[in-house]
């Protein structure tokens, strides 16, 4: 796959724009790796997004909405890969659990490998609302418009989102629900 | 209750909330309602903590495997090494020890404090050791610099593989903070030579202080723990050396 570095360089476009994309990437890494659980595909899929950005730029009329529209843009790569390859990830070969390691012994990797695999369970629309409002900070608004859906649909899947991840998540943390994890206490 | 009061308390509306969706006024409006019910604001606590949670769960995503593909054939093994590096960077950072959440007021009193404190050895002959200083005397200060310059120098000329924190708290945190620290470019320069070594104040300290103004601008790169005390028990467990200056 083309380096999104190259190609920018390739194209010399301005300085501006492909250092606001290149800072964008990890974020755009963080969100689509959320969604996905597959580091490799995730990074394909920012560099797919970074690509098309820098081929769609024309299209971005205001720089302050260039966070939502590189979004956008990254859905509809999630999207089309999804399209094009019908036989999804089975959830035993997502990259989540890392049992039988020294690692996982440590409960904060617990409660993270625990949230991670409660994002993963929820349905896709679900996964994808609760990443961009909890992970990006995106308003409502903005979600419905990078996912393209109306602001009804986000709210109720951040709602069934976040119930189904409270009867897994805050129940199985019991008494511990704010992941501090039993051995860091603070002591006055 | 009536049907208004119900939507205000739906789960969208105390969704809406959490996420300060709702206008300044309905904002305002909500916080009192929520206040006086505990109930409520019970939901909204766990509407936090999970956004906390994911918010968590993926503060450090694994690296992108781009990150370890060779530029140039030509360098690859070089690049490769960097790339191994990196990951294995990322991987320690991503096991930091921090707090799940980290308030806006702590970051901001913790100044520059944004290193992360590693929790699990990748290396069965790593060395670990603790120092832990208390002590605002000066001559102590420089007895932990020098124990711990001394121990990572030796490692490093020796290629054994070793890790050292130098936890603070009490007086000891003076040692960290930019307006009194005696030793401030000594620090930088250790924390800039050794990237095994790591500085880390007691949060504990920094409110007591900070609650009686006292300015608690840390040296940058300082990282803050929940409790001095809490870590030293933990690190103990984990097999670390443990030496009080």
């Amino acid at each position: 796959m083309t380096n999104p570095i190259d190609f920018l360089s390739l194209f010399g476009r301005s300085r501006e724009l492909k250092s606001a994309l290149e800072q964008s990437r990890a974020r755009l890494y963080r969100v689509a790796y959320a969604w996905c659980h597959n580091a490799a595909l995730a990074d394909d899929l920012v560099q797919d997004t970074l690509t098309k950005a820098m081929q769609k730029s024309a299209q971005l009329r205001d720089p302050k909405a260039r966070d939502a529209w590189l979004f956008s843009i990254l859905t509809n790569c999630y999207r089309d890969h999804f399209r094009r390859q019908r036989d999804m990830d089975d959830i035993d070969e997502l990259e989540l659990a890392q049992d039988g390691t020294p690692e996982t012994e440590n409960s904060q990797l617990q409660i993270i490998e625990k949230v991670r695999a409660a994002v993963a369970r929820l349905p896709e629309g679900q996964r994808q609302v609760v990443t961009l409002v909890d992970l990006e900070g995106f308003s409502y608004i903005e979600v419905a418009a990078i996912l393209d859906v109306p602001i009804g649909t986000v709210m109720s899947r951040l709602c069934r989102a976040r119930n189904a991840m409270k009867s897994q998540l805050l129940r199985e943390f019991g008494k511990a629900p704010d992941a501090q994890g039993p051995q860091i206490r603070r002591i006055k | 209750m009536s049907t208004n009061e119900f939507e205000r308390f739906s789960d969208e509306y105390l969704n809406s909330f959490v996420d300060d969706q709702l206008s300044t006024d309905e904002k305002s409006r909500a916080y009192a309602m929520i206040n006086q019910d505990e109930a409520v604001n019970r939901r909204v606590c766990e509407l936090r903590k999970l956004r906390d949670l994911v918010q968590l769960a993926y503060k450090h995503p694994p690296a992108p495997p781009s990150q370890t593909r060779p530029a140039q054939s030509g360098n690859f093994v070089r690049t490769a090494a960097a790339s191994l590096l990196l990951g294995l960077g990322l991987l320690v950072s991503w096991l930091q020890y921090h707090a799940p959440t980290p308030s806006q007021d702590r970051q901001a009193i913790a100044g520059g404090g944004d290193r992360a404190l590693p929790i699990v050895s990748a290396d069965a002959r790593e060395i670990k050791v603790l120092f832990h200083l208390n002590s605002g005397n000066v001559a102590r200060m420089k007895e932990v610099l020098d124990e711990a310059e001394g121990l990572l120098k030796l490692y490093g000329e020796t290629g054994q593989p070793a890790r050292v924190e130098i936890i603070t708290n009490g007086d000891g945190l003076n040692l960290l903070r930019a307006q009194t620290s005696p030793y401030a470019e000594r620090v930088q320069a250790m924390r800039a030579r050794y990237p095994n070594l790591v500085f880390a104040a007691c949060q504990n300290t920094i409110e007591r202080l900070s609650a009686h103004g006292i300015d608690m601008h840390l040296l940058p790169g300082t990282i803050v723990i929940d409790s001095g005390v809490a870590q030293i028990i933990q690190r103990q467990q984990q097999g670390w050396l443990y030496i009080q200056v």
